[in-house]
């Protein structure tokens, strides 16, 4: 097993463009549990607060060209992979203007002209065909590479390793990113995985492995620099393992009955990636604001845009179904 | 014209596509050396070597999903799913996947997807390896599907399944691989959702799809020498149905018998049982029959097997009862 | 020996006829050709002649609806024997489900059914799972019919309760509603006692009226296009007052109807496409202009036909117009009168209208709407003139002309009404 090899050390001026990046998503996705709260989205929302280096980390690695598969908690990476948060917010208020047009919702975000395959809500659904865009890849020579999100629960169900076993076979061009927050939806790691290192997944099919600190955006990212880079080559797929935390519950409303007291509270101080960032750029308060100010006004802007979208008619619902 | 055996027929279509088109490759169990397990694809390694014709795992989600990730990226991907009993594995890629992409990113998607996949029973392999699910996956909207029944229906339609632009399931019936058929030279595609009159009558119309097909029409011999004159409709494509072709003959015939192996209760007789009776309700002289297989996993014993799946004699049996006769 | 009268069949497509009144009674005298009963088919009522000579001896059926090949009536000798089976009223014939009833049968496998059911009659006897013995067609109040059978049933007017059902489980199939179709109408049912005046009033049709009623609907399934002109009828006009000056006291006048009948004749010779047919995907063109004209009676509208009427003089044709309305008005018009054709005019100007677009006759692929001729003022060379205008509008199968065809047709109409010496 041939090491991935490290290199793409982080600029302060691409640190500090990430860390914008990844407070807008913080914004956006506080702003959508506020306007969840107040009964304005329908549906099912998942907030990926907490997780916002892996997101900025990872997409920030991919070149133009490279895609990537999602999961239900998918806003993060659908803004990381360059949709404007407008039509990611109307897409959430089930407008026409939205990236899916209406039809797919938080669950379902995808941007295809810029690469994005579609959040999957089924654990682990979305991995078989990242493997098949990266074979696609490989048939046509393409210097491409295809990324699966999924998170420490997908890492139980078959689709997870047969797209992994699969991949590695095929040597295709993939990185299988393996979001690891702790929690499947309400049950921890203890109860649902029995091994404490995820990575070791990778290890029975013979797959590279990575495993970077999900809540330092310098890790995240110059470890996927190096297993993007690895993919393009032809040197086989990566799982790249980066540890993080939600640091909220498991959607917007849970009321994370399951969670010790107190632990939340403490995650929140020691483990909020923004923080970290903020920190490592040694940013003034001033400076701060100033970018606060910035993402908080696009993201007042994607609802107000949202909210002034088209509804899309009720027979629309009978398009799409066939190409 | 040259004679193809419906196996031949099958192998034909997937050659020419691979012959001019560089996006089409094939994937599956033991479809390389071996050329699969029904000898479909036999001699398509040598033609087309290891990267189009590739020998998969046994992983039926991770082909069926590999498939819909070459086909999101444009490719015209031919996944065969060994015994069709096993799409139940891939179930949630078809169903949750394939199917709904397209929808789910607002149109921006498409899945130019082909699962060729087999099943039928008559030879005693028990329970899960000869069952008939399509009916499964009609439901299933954003899905198209086709069962052949015939070899040239087999290479015309598998043709233009691979370049429809959504995922298209193509059923097979084992015990069809041998029949054979003269065909024409070129293969002339067929396109999809067009059902075809094997045989035309005036007293009864039998909608009938895969092996039942061949076994309406033995059953139509024996009707025509009791002086009923039945009119045999194979679907072909199952979805979308040509209910215009069924509709229309009924109206004709006043009567109507839907015909297939998979188990009758909620069957896809049913749905056509049901259109028939929306759009040709006053033109019915009696009720809708129905044939198929018995409420039971298939059985292993011969006798038994023989017993729950249908023959000619249960459609001549039915068609006897739409007019009136004890068919029993 | 007895000759059994039957019910004839008088026209392609007649099925039965309905049965008004006889004009001979039993133990009369009667001679072939004489007129011997009065019949109202789906086309017209006539007399219908008898076709041998003696005593009639019987009539089987007095009135109502008979399928054709029926016996009616028996004639023979003078105290001969009207032979047992012929004088089974046919009431009784349909409940015992015979042969007779087999015209109409849809279904071969209903015969073959008779044959195997004979075959196997001993033994179906003995298990007593004949017909007869059947479920009975009314569980509960509910008829059980197939839906066949009962659209059938509504359209043709018949009521399913006074069926019996030979499908399974004694259900009512089409076939059963067919033959009740081709027998004679069960006797009405009586009336309820004290109707209240405001009651709708509810009148059975007619066959001629359910005839027009069907035709036209069949009209209303072509695609149809209209074209209209108006005529200078100044000459026409003087024309016909000449002759009508030349008419023999007793022979019948021309009326412009009659100009019009000859001058479309002529026309159509000139536009064979006009004179024609559209039917089962043929055009079928016809060397002579037979000329239908729609008559209003009060039974209803019949279109009788003055063959050849390209080839008729003026007066030939008012002879034929004069003898054809005037059976019509008293309903003795004969099939052939009604039968083979090519084109049809309806005329109302009689009525006061100016102007009015005619229903398709189909198969015919055009038919002439004719309204009255009034004084119109006319622009003609910047000079305005008062001119008797009379409105042609030209209804035609679009599937058999194009409306070039059809204007080029108009026009010759126009042109020889307006100088009718050329047609006549």
């Amino acid at each position: 097993m041939a090491k991935v090899e490290r290199k793409g050390a982080l600029s302060h001026e691409q640190m500090r463009e990430f860390f914008r990046e990844m407070l807008l998503i913080r914004r956006f996705e506080e702003k959508v549990e506020e306007r969840f709260r107040a009964g304005e989205l329908p549906g099912f929302l998942h907030v990926a607060i907490g997780q916002e280096a892996v997101a900025v980390g990872v997409c920030r690695a991919l070149e133009e060209g490279d895609v990537i598969a999602s999961t239900h908690r998918a806003h993060g990476h659908t803004l990381a992979k360059g949709t404007h948060p407008n039509e990611l917010m109307a897409e959430l208020y089930g407008k026409l203007e939205g990236c899916s047009h209406g039809y797919g919702g938080s669950m379902h975000l995808y941007d295809v002209e810029r690469g994005n395959l579609g959040a999957n809500a089924v654990v682990g659904g979305g991995l078989p065909a990242v493997v098949g865009a990266a074979l696609a890849f490989k048939f046509r020579d393409e210097p491409r590479v295809a990324v699966a999100f999924f998170g420490d629960g997908a890492t139980n169900i078959g689709t997870t390793h047969e797209a992994l076993n699969l991949g590695q076979l095929w040597n295709v061009p993939a990185v299988f990113v393996c979001e690891n927050n702790h929690w499947a939806e309400s049950t921890p790691a203890s109860q649902h995985v029995p091994i404490k290192d995820l990575a070791k997944r990778a290890v029975a099919y013979g797959m590279e492995s990575m495993t970077v600190d999900g809540q330092n955006l310098r890790e995240v990212y110059e470890g996927a620099v190096n297993a993007v880079e690895h993919a393009r080559s032809g040197r086989g797929p990566v799982f790249l393992l980066a540890n993080t935390y939600r640091l909220t519950g498991h959607y917007v409303g849970d009321p994370q009955v399951y969670r010790p007291k107190g632990e939340l509270q403490e995650l929140r101080e020691t483990q909020d990636p923004i923080q970290k960032a903020r920190a490592e750029l040694e940013l003034s308060d001033e400076e701060f604001e100033e970018l606060d100010r910035e993402v908080t006004e696009l993201v007042e802007g994607s609802v107000e845009f949202a909210k002034s979208g088209t509804d899309p008619k009720p027979e629309d619902a009978l398009k799409n179904v066939y190409a | 014209m040259p004679e193809l055996s419906y196996r031949e027929a099958v192998r034909d279509a997937l050659s020419t596509v691979m012959r001019q088109d560089e996006d089409v490759f094939i994937m599956g169990e033991d479809i390389a050396e071996m050329g699969g397990s029904m000898g479909v694809t036999q001699g398509m390694l040598e033609e087309f070597g290891p990267e189009r014709v590739r020998n998969s795992p046994i992983s039926e989600m991770a082909i069926v999903g590999a498939g819909i990730g070459a086909a999101i990226q444009g490719m015209r991907p031919v996944v065969e799913i060994m015994y069709e009993d096993f799409l139940t594995l891939a179930a949630e890629q078809v169903i949750n996947q394939a199917a709904k992409h397209r929808y789910m990113s607002g149109g921006q998607l498409k899945v130019p997807l082909t699962i060729r996949t087999q099943g039928g029973a008559g030879w005693s392999p028990g329970a899960q390896h000869a069952q008939q699910l399509e009916a499964w996956f009609v439901h299933i909207p954003g899905l198209k599907v086709v069962f052949a029944s015939t070899p040239t229906d087999a290479r015309g339609l598998l043709y233009t399944a691979i370049y429809e632009d959504n995922p298209v399931i193509f059923f097979e019936h084992r015990t069809l691989y041998g029949i054979k058929e003269e065909v024409p030279d070129e293969l002339e595609p067929i396109p999809l959702g067009q059902a075809r009159v094997h045989r035309e009558g005036d007293d009864v119309t039998v909608v009938a799809t895969g092996r039942l097909v061949h076994e309406s029409l033995a059953a139509a011999k024996e009707a025509d020498e009791q002086g009923i004159s039945v009119e045999v409709v194979d679907p072909r494509t199952l979805q979308p149905m040509d209910e215009e072709t069924i509709v229309t003959s009924v109206k004709k015939t006043n009567r109507c018998v839907v015909a297939h192996e998979a188990v009758t209760r909620m069957g896809y007789g049913a749905e056509v049982a049901a259109v028939v009776q929306y759009q040709a309700f006053d033109w019915l002289d009696a009720p809708i029959e129905r044939v198929g297989a018995k409420f039971t996993p298939l059985p292993f014993a011969p006798v038994m097997e023989e017993w729950v799946v249908p023959h000619a004699d249960d459609v001549l049996g039915a068609i006897l009862r739409t007019v009136g006769r004890d068919g029993n | 020996m007895a000759t059994e009268i039957k019910l004839p069949r008088l026209g392609q497509g007649m099925e039965s006829g309905t049965l008004v009144r006889w004009l001979k009674q039993e133990g009369e005298q009667v001679e072939k050709g004489e007129p011997l009963y009065e019949l109202d088919t789906d086309k017209v009522t006539q007399e219908v002649e008898a076709d041998a000579s003696g005593v009639l001896l019987k009539i089987a059926v007095q009135e109502g609806e008979v399928p054709v090949g029926q016996t009616i009536a028996v004639i023979g000798d003078q105290g001969e024997e009207v032979p047992e089976a012929e004088e089974k009223p046919p009431e009784a014939e349909a409940e015992v489900d015979e042969e007779p009833q087999e015209e109409g049968s849809r279904a071969p496998a209903r015969d073959e059914e008779r044959e195997r059911g004979k075959e196997a009659s001993a033994e179906e006897t003995m298990t007593g799972q004949i017909a007869e013995a059947r479920e009975p067609t009314k569980v509960n109040g509910r008829i059980k019919a197939s839906p066949l059978a009962r659209r059938i049933a509504r359209e043709k007017g018949i009521d399913l309760s006074e069926l019996r059902g030979t499908g399974p489980e004694g259900r009512i199939v089409a076939e059963d509603v067919e033959r009740a179709l081709a027998a004679p109408a069960p006797a009405a049912a009586p009336a309820p006692a004290a109707e209240a005046p405001t009651e709708v009033e509810i009148e059975q049709l007619t066959s001629i009226r359910k005839t027009i009623a069907r035709r036209l609907t069949q009209a209303w399934e072509a695609p149809v296009f209209q074209i209209t002109m108006s005529a200078d009828m100044a000459r026409a006009q003087e024309i016909r007052e000449q002759l009508v000056e030349r008419t023999p006291e007793g022979h019948a006048k021309p009326t412009v109807s009659d100009v019009l009948t000859k001058v479309a004749a002529v026309a159509l010779m000139r536009h064979p496409q006009v004179n024609a047919h559209f039917a089962d995907e043929t055009m079928k063109r016809f060397p002579a202009a037979h000329v239908g004209m729609a008559v209003a009676t009060d039974r209803g509208l019949v279109v009788p036909v003055i063959r050849n009427a390209d080839r008729l003089r003026l007066s030939e044709i008012a002879t034929a117009r004069a003898d054809l309305v005037s059976r019509a008005r008293e309903g003795k018009l004969r099939q052939q009168d009604l039968d083979g054709g090519t084109f049809t005019i309806s005329n109302l100007g009689m009525y006061g209208v100016e102007q009015f677009v005619a229903v398709l006759n189909p198969p015919q692929v055009a038919i002439l709407a004719v309204g009255a001729i009034e004084e119109k003022p006319v622009v003609t060379e910047g000079d305005l003139e008062i001119r008797p205008l009379m409105s042609l509008t030209l209804t035609c199968d679009h599937r058999a002309l194009d409306g070039s065809v059809a204007a080029e047709f108009l026009r010759t109409v126009r042109s020889l009404l307006e100088e009718p010496g050329l047609a006549l």
